[in-house]
């Protein structure tokens, strides 16, 4: 886990400033586009089995007239002491050594106790087979493999992304380029309120933005060690 | 020397290997002009297109991956100046629209007189069917098409002009009050660049900048950089609404005014700024807008508006007080009868705070069309009025052949305007949408057009920028189906009305032509290399654009209050219908958009009611319950969604749901509010006054559902209840 991490060249992270946040949703599209999530329909997801790798989380303060609606988009915090990974059984969940929380499908036989300790909600699980009405399915993206009913799934950072910008960056001979590799959600983020990079580069504009004195992580107090840091929005 | 297609290919790759210069970004290596052969498309290797997005008019830069020639997915263009990289949910959606299950996959045919079903036909008979009924009808021929930019726009003028018709744009999204009043005011028609990056203090007047209006990416940018792109300053914002919209969430201060009270606040604010903090500004305007803020009285405007004096003093000293204060209005002000109004007295505070043409401010530059883009006529929008006055001259004189080009009025214009039997008396209809949606579905003909991934076009934005920008569109794909380029369309349309109508094979050739003339005095090999470019950078942006200096006329000397339709005590609440902040008015056909959840109520897949919880305690009603709203029109049902961001006397239901043709995904789903709507128009513009419709609420016992993404884990009901004044054991 996070001992390895600093003879590593990557330690990958992302920050989200909420005070650019504006809930727009942007992101939880391009993720969808990007990664081959499911159309649940309108039966899967009022039974609350929609899967979102990422979601914006809308929380009410106060009430009318002096009432304010925040938000905060989440996605597996790609912790360094990932509650769900000693859980699993079979290693399907696992640490790799650029720090994401993997999961290996194929290792992966649903007992769902990953899910279970996750504190974000970040895990979920394919309930049923995925289906595209024809020629939907034109649209997936070949790189990503697509989930089957029993598997569970979550947030990769578009680990498809990080490990071509690697092959390139190896071929070169050189390290990958701050800002070369964004996972879907950051590329599309209109206010750029999602940041991602290096966190083992202290120069990086995810290491510098994680020293923000705005910065926070995720319930914290438990000890995960969340790979994301939010900016605290101003007003 | 004849050029073969081969050699073609070859002199576009080696344009590209120039291209792939160091210090590129990673993506322009790979930037391919034009569809490649067969044998170019390496399996699982990705291929890029620069291209313009085509799902609203902001017409963002995209870069469409596609791999075996099948589109994948769609980015942002880094180097386009309108979006730098960004991307809408829409946007990102798009691919799902190509590929959409129910896109209409031939040119069909409908016996009105029998049985009314679409029977398939070739394009030659399509074609010609239309065409002998716009010979018949020369003179009585209205088109109505969504908002076109550059060639298409410059071909479609051409067109109407050569068969004696008329044609009008039509948007749901327009804001057309919003257009009409920046033309009064300062006598420019075009949008300016509201330049929010450089705002340090931004009040808006109920503009959904940051869901979908005008040009969202930008907006979203802008906003971006506004709140934390400069060291030391943090902009301001302070939204003005009387609902707490997904925009007003992201303000420093929202204050929920009355419905349609945003003129008279704005002149409260003028007169704030003319008399308590004049010292702050020059002002040379003083004098001629005494007349409209002049004699305002305070205590009256705050018994109107609902908003507290104080808080209307604290607005004006902060807009007095910063550097580069911009004040803009349209989406909830636009859907009032006063709305033209109202807007231009928000104009009058731009000119107040003397920021027109300054950084931060209002900014207005001359269009960044091509010259030969027809950009001298101007088309009128088809408002609500005259669509009424449209269906009025249907009704009394000679019924007209209508074209309907990628626009559904029937569905998106209130049903009170009855556009169905716009469409019932015309002589016959032509439709050239992708689906058989509400208003394709009453046509004789329709004729399916390509997905903009499939063709070729040009985009001029909408809204004028800082940087001057062209932006091409080249096909991603090929096409899917026996589908057309509109362009290729009108072409043949108009060829076969009139034998030799334009000297070009297709509009593919037409849209190059103009681009490349529009180079003038270069040699045709530079024009060749020139064309190149352009395609892989995905068009056209150099100069900084010309700014344009545009006076504030005189402002408008009165302000009429707001009309509202029904009884105040029969219908005590105001609805307040707004475009679906995941969907808009258009998008409920694509799956992800239906399953992406509203971020405020976090609801998918359906239509909801929101009421404030004081409101909804007071009439019994609990979240989830099914809820009748009636107006003097008719009542629809909904289920309640308990809203904390919503004045007590408003109930807000979202706009865009409700289809009875619209694909599978959308057919039969939710309902649309503006059956409630009572027709009232905006005096001005002649807009429907959305807003302006009084409704009564009550329960009706039933359960409804509610699909929600942020459910309680549990719901009280499941609970166990232990009373701990007895012990267990």
């Amino acid at each position: 886990m996070a001992e390895a991490d600093e003879k590593e060249p990557y330690r990958w992270g992302m920050v989200v400033d909420l005070d650019r946040c504006t809930g727009c949703e942007a992101c939880v599209v391009a993720c969808h586009a990007e990664n081959n999530i499911r159309i649940s329909g309108e039966r899967e997801a009022a039974e609350g089995r929609a899967i979102n790798w990422i979601r914006i989380e809308r929380y009410w303060e106060g009430e009318y007239p002096n009432v304010k609606a925040k938000f905060m988009p989440v996605l597996c915090q790609h912790c360094g002491n990932a509650p769900c990974e000693p859980v699993c059984p079979v290693y399907a969940s696992y640490h790799t050594p650029d720090g994401l929380n993997a999961q290996v499908y194929n290792r992966c036989i649903g007992v769902r106790y990953c899910g279970n300790n996750c504190p974000y909600v970040a895990r979920q699980f394919n309930w049923f087979d995925p289906h595209w009405d024809a020629p939907l399915e034109e649209q997936l993206n070949p790189d990503v493999t697509v989930r089957q009913n029993g598997i569970m799934e979550k947030c990769t950072f578009c680990v498809q992304r990080i490990r071509k910008a690697n092959e390139q960056a190896d071929q070169e001979g050189r390290h990958i380029r701050d800002g070369e590799v964004q996972p879907a959600c950051v590329q599309t983020c209109p206010t750029s309120a999602l940041v991602f990079g290096n966190r083992n580069d202290p120069k990086s504009q995810v290491s510098v933005m994680a020293r923000s004195d705005r910065g926070f992580r995720l319930l914290e107090s438990l000890g995960t060690d969340p790979a994301v840091t939010y900016l605290k929005r101003l007003s | 020397m004849k050029i073969k297609r081969r050699t073609w290919i070859k002199a576009a790759a080696a344009a590209m290997a120039a291209a792939a210069l160091p210090g590129c970004k990673p993506q322009a290596h790979k930037l391919v002009p034009y569809l490649l052969p067969d044998d170019e498309i390496v399996p699982g290797v990705a291929d890029w297109y620069a291209s313009t997005c085509d799902e609203c008019s902001a017409g963002c830069g995209v870069l469409v991956r596609t791999m075996e020639g099948r589109a994948k997915k769609i980015e942002g263009n880094p180097d386009h100046p309108v979006n730098e990289g960004k991307l809408c949910a829409r946007g990102q959606a798009a691919v799902q629209s190509l590929y959409h299950p129910d896109r209409l996959r031939e040119p069909r045919q409908r016996n009105r007189k029998s049985s009314g079903a679409f029977e398939p036909i070739t394009w030659q008979k399509a074609i010609g069917v239309i065409a002998e009924q716009l010979r018949s009808a020369h003179g009585r021929i209205v088109m109505i098409s969504r908002p076109l930019s550059g060639t298409s726009r410059a071909l479609l003028l051409e067109f109407m002009d050569m068969v004696g018709g008329r044609l009008y744009w039509y948007d749901p999204a327009a804001d057309v009050p919003l257009r009409t009043a920046l033309s009064l005011s300062f006598g420019h028609v075009g949008l300016p660049h509201y330049d929010l990056a450089g705002a340090d203090y931004l009040v808006s007047f109920g503009t959904p900048f940051l869901e979908q209006w005008l040009s969202p990416v930008s907006y979203g940018v802008a906003f971006g950089r506004m709140r934390q792109g400069r060291p030391t300053v943090r902009g301001h914002f302070v939204h003005i609404e009387p609902r707490l919209s997904l925009t007003a969430a992201s303000a420093d201060r929202w204050i929920p005014i009355r419905p349609g009270t945003e003129g008279t606040l704005a002149l409260g604010l003028g007169h704030l700024l003319m008399t308590e903090q004049s010292e702050h500004r020059s002002n040379h305007l003083r004098g001629s807008y005494e007349a409209l803020f002049g004699g305002v009285d305070l205590k009256r405007i705050a018994i109107d508006t609902d908003v507290p004096t104080d808080e209307l003093r604290r607005l004006a000293k902060e807009c007095a007080g910063a550097r580069h204060p911009l004040v803009i209005g349209g989406g909830a002000a636009c859907s009032h009868t006063n709305a033209t109004q109202s807007l231009m007295a928000i104009n009058g505070l731009n000119a107040l705070l003397a920021n027109i043409g300054q950084p931060g401010g209002v900014r207005f530059y001359r269009s960044h069309a091509l010259p030969n883009h027809g950009e001298d006529q101007t088309v009128p929008w088809l408002t609500e009025r005259l669509a009424q006055a449209l269906l009025g001259e249907f009704e009394s004189g000679q019924p007209s052949v209508l074209l309907v080009n990628e626009c559904n009025p029937v569905f998106s214009m209130p049903p009170a305007m009855h556009m169905d039997r716009l469409f019932a008396r015309a002589s016959f209809v032509a439709s050239f949408g992708p689906l058989l949606d509400e208003s394709a579905s009453l046509a004789d003909v329709v004729c399916p057009s390509h997905h903009w991934l499939e063709g070729w076009g040009d985009h001029v934005p909408d809204a004028a920028m800082a940087v001057e920008t062209t932006s091409l569109r080249q096909p991603a794909v090929r096409p899917l189906y026996d589908s057309r380029e509109f362009g290729d369309t009108v072409l043949e349309l108009a060829r076969a009305v009139r034998p030799g109508f334009l000297p070009v094979k297709s509009f593919a050739e037409l849209v190059k032509h103009h681009w490349t003339s529009g180079f003038g005095g270069i040699s045709l090999a530079e024009q060749e290399q020139q064309w190149i470019s352009s395609l892989q950078q995905g068009g056209r942006w150099k100069d900084d654009a010309k700014p344009l200096s545009v006076t504030a006329r005189r402002p408008p000397t009165r302000l009429d209050p707001a009309s509202f339709m029904g009884d105040e005590q029969l219908y005590p609440l105001h609805l307040y219908p707004y475009p679906s902040m995941t969907m808009g008015h258009s998008g409920a056909h694509l799956p992800w958009l239906q399953e992406l959840p509203d971020t405020l109520t976090t609801a998918m897949w359906g239509t909801w009611v929101e009421i404030n919880p004081a409101t909804a305690a007071r009439y019994g009603i609990a979240q989830g319950d099914i809820v009748r709203i009636e107006s003097s029109r008719g009542s629809i049902e909904a289920p309640a969604m308990l809203f904390p961001g919503i004045r007590p006397d408003v109930v807000a239901m979202p706009v865009g749901q409700g289809h009875t043709s619209y694909g599978r995904y959308a057919t039969g789903r939710g309902v649309n509010p503006l059956q409630l709507a009572v027709p009232a128009f905006d005096h001005e513009s002649g807009a429907f006054a959305t807003g302006a419709t009084r409704v009564q609420i009550e329960g009706t016992g039933r359960r409804g559902r509610l699909v929600l993404l942020q459910q309680p884990a549990v719901d009280a009901s499941e609970l166990i209840q232990v009373d701990p004044a007895k012990p267990i054991l």
